[in-house]
């Protein structure tokens, strides 16, 4: 198994997530991706309200991690933010975790159960007409 | 026998709901038509044709019609003025001639043989008889016109309790509450698979598929059955609508988005490249059903609006036509190179053109090898097949 000795970031993103708040945060969050294989957890549990903006700016971040060997993974999606991700054909790039801690456990080792909540969402099946 | 009808449409009994999606769920539309329609032509199909309909609006709405046939009235009435205003349109018909008068709030949708209603309370000689489906009471009565105080405490008590005793007929036709937004969408599956006697207002185009005068379906775009697309709705290139999902009045799907087992409402506009699945979207929000969540979309790429007033927007359609071929022109000169039409395969896997920089990320639809073997099988497995 690997051993993963590398820090992991966990950063919780901010309420409301537009155009001026993606900029301030992914300003804060560059330090990290330009490090050497950057290991980053998004925290989205108090994402209230999340615009294309917020969405362009997750991707930018996923595509500096990836340029640098790294990864970004999401963790504690709120209903909004999976919906506009849901919307937006953007939730299936990304790892999503039900809390940070297994986000953050995630870089270290495989965990089948971590994702069993999206799993379980994904295969429901539709209360409505197929 | 002068019968006459009233209908009741307000919101104190699914007040959140009706705040999400910012009016009473009768008066939306549904495959093309509101409840409050449907339950009107049903009256008159019945030889019920004086009906009159109280509706709740805020006061600034102005006068609206709902979409009624002309020979009904309409009568909106501010929350607080609500059953004053219903019990002032019963008194008015009694004065009026009336001998029975059918009142019906919307709530529940009941497909109700009123023939058998009327019937059933003229064999009772009671003063006010009423309908139920199984457990269920509806708020369906049917009441003396003679019997102002009868009336006058139903609507006192917002129909809750009537002052004499009122024998239920039961009902065994379909049923559908509407209280919630849930079943606002499982009443546009029943309608489309034909569950319910009530149908899709439009031409079926093809099995399964209905549309309404003046839907524009570009090329390009598919709609599967079953579905709706209302009057002067639009779906753009690319689109795609499946699995029940129903397009109302003047809403625009935009390219290359798959709008499965979901209703756009009126004046909505779904930006291009989204995938809305199981939920209703439109005034700015999205209840999602599988989340059980609503949520509000601030951002007009994604979901957005027209607006209701035809006049503005016969201006935004002239602009957008003056400012087309100047557009192409700037294109054809500044565009380093021309973009290769997409077609649908491409299109579905890739993310929103709204994201911007972040735009056209492959999102592969069926996330196997498979997918890029046997490249049509996507579209076949996820959205159905003609």
């Amino acid at each position: 198994m690997d051993i993963n000795s590398r820090p992991v970031v966990v950063k919780r993103m901010p309420e409301r997530l537009n155009a001026r708040t993606a900029r301030e945060f992914l300003r804060d969050v560059r330090p990290f991706l330009a490090a050497d294989r950057p290991q980053v957890v998004f925290d989205l549990s108090l994402v209230a309200q999340i615009d294309a903006s917020g969405v362009e700016m997750l991707l930018k971040c996923m595509s500096e991690a990836h340029k640098r060997d790294g990864d970004v993974k999401l963790a504690s999606l709120s209903d909004q933010a999976a919906v506009v991700l849901e919307l937006t054909r953007t939730e299936r790039l990304f790892e999503i975790y039900e809390t940070s801690t297994e986000a953050a456990r995630s870089f270290s080792g495989f965990l089948p159960n971590a994702m069993r909540q999206q799993l379980l969402h994904n295969k429901r099946s539709t209360p409505l007409a197929a | 026998m002068d019968i006459r009808g009233i209908l009741l449409a307000n919101s104190e009994q699914n007040v959140a709901e009706n705040q999400a999606l910012g009016a009473p769920l009768a008066t939306l539309d549904v495959a093309g038509k509101s409840t409050l329609q449907r339950m009107a032509e049903r009256l008159q199909q019945y030889g019920i044709s004086s009906v009159s309909a109280v509706v709740e609006a805020a006061p600034s709405s102005g006068v609206r019609n709902f979409g009624l046939p002309s020979d009904v009235t309409c009568v909106s009435a501010a929350p607080d003025r609500f059953w004053r205003t219903a019990e002032s349109v019963f008194n008015d018909m009694a004065q009026s001639g009336a001998e029975l008068v059918v009142l019906i709030r919307l709530g529940a949708y009941a497909e109700v043989d009123f023939e058998k209603q009327v019937q059933f309370h003229i064999d009772r000689k009671e003063r006010v008889t009423r309908m139920a489906s199984d457990e269920q009471m509806l708020e369906i009565f049917c009441i003396s016109a003679s019997r102002r105080n009868d009336a006058a405490s139903l609507f006192r008590t917002q129909l809750a309790h009537c002052r004499s005793e009122c024998p239920v007929l039961q009902h065994d036709g379909y049923v559908n509450p509407l209280a919630t937004t849930r079943d606002l969408r499982q009443f546009a599956i029943d309608i489309l698979t034909r569950q319910a006697q009530t149908c899709a207002a439009g031409k079926e185009i093809k099995p399964g598929v209905w549309s309404a005068p003046g839907a524009l379906i570009e090329k390009g775009a598919r709609v599967l059955a079953p579905a709706f697309v209302g009057s002067l709705a639009r779906i753009r290139s690319g689109a795609v609508i499946t699995r029940c999902s129903s397009v109302e009045r003047h809403a625009e799907v935009d390219c290359g988005t798959v709008v499965e087992n979901s209703t756009v409402l009126p004046f909505s506009y779904v930006g291009a490249g989204l995938d809305l699945a199981h939920s209703i979207a439109g005034m700015g929000s999205i209840v999602n059903l599988h989340r059980d969540v609503t949520v509000t979309i601030a951002d007009r790429k994604l979901i957005g609006s027209t607006s209701v007033a035809a006049g503005k927007r016969f201006l935004t359609s002239a602009a957008e036509a003056v400012t087309y071929l100047p557009k192409l022109a700037f294109q054809g000169i500044f565009a380093v190179n021309r973009a290769q039409k997409p077609d649908l395969q491409t299109t579905l896997r890739k993310t929103t053109p709204a994201l911007g920089t972040a735009a056209g990320f492959e999102t592969s639809a069926c996330d196997t090898e498979t997918s890029h073997k046997f490249p049509n099988m996507v579209v076949a497995r996820r959205y159905g097949h003609q």
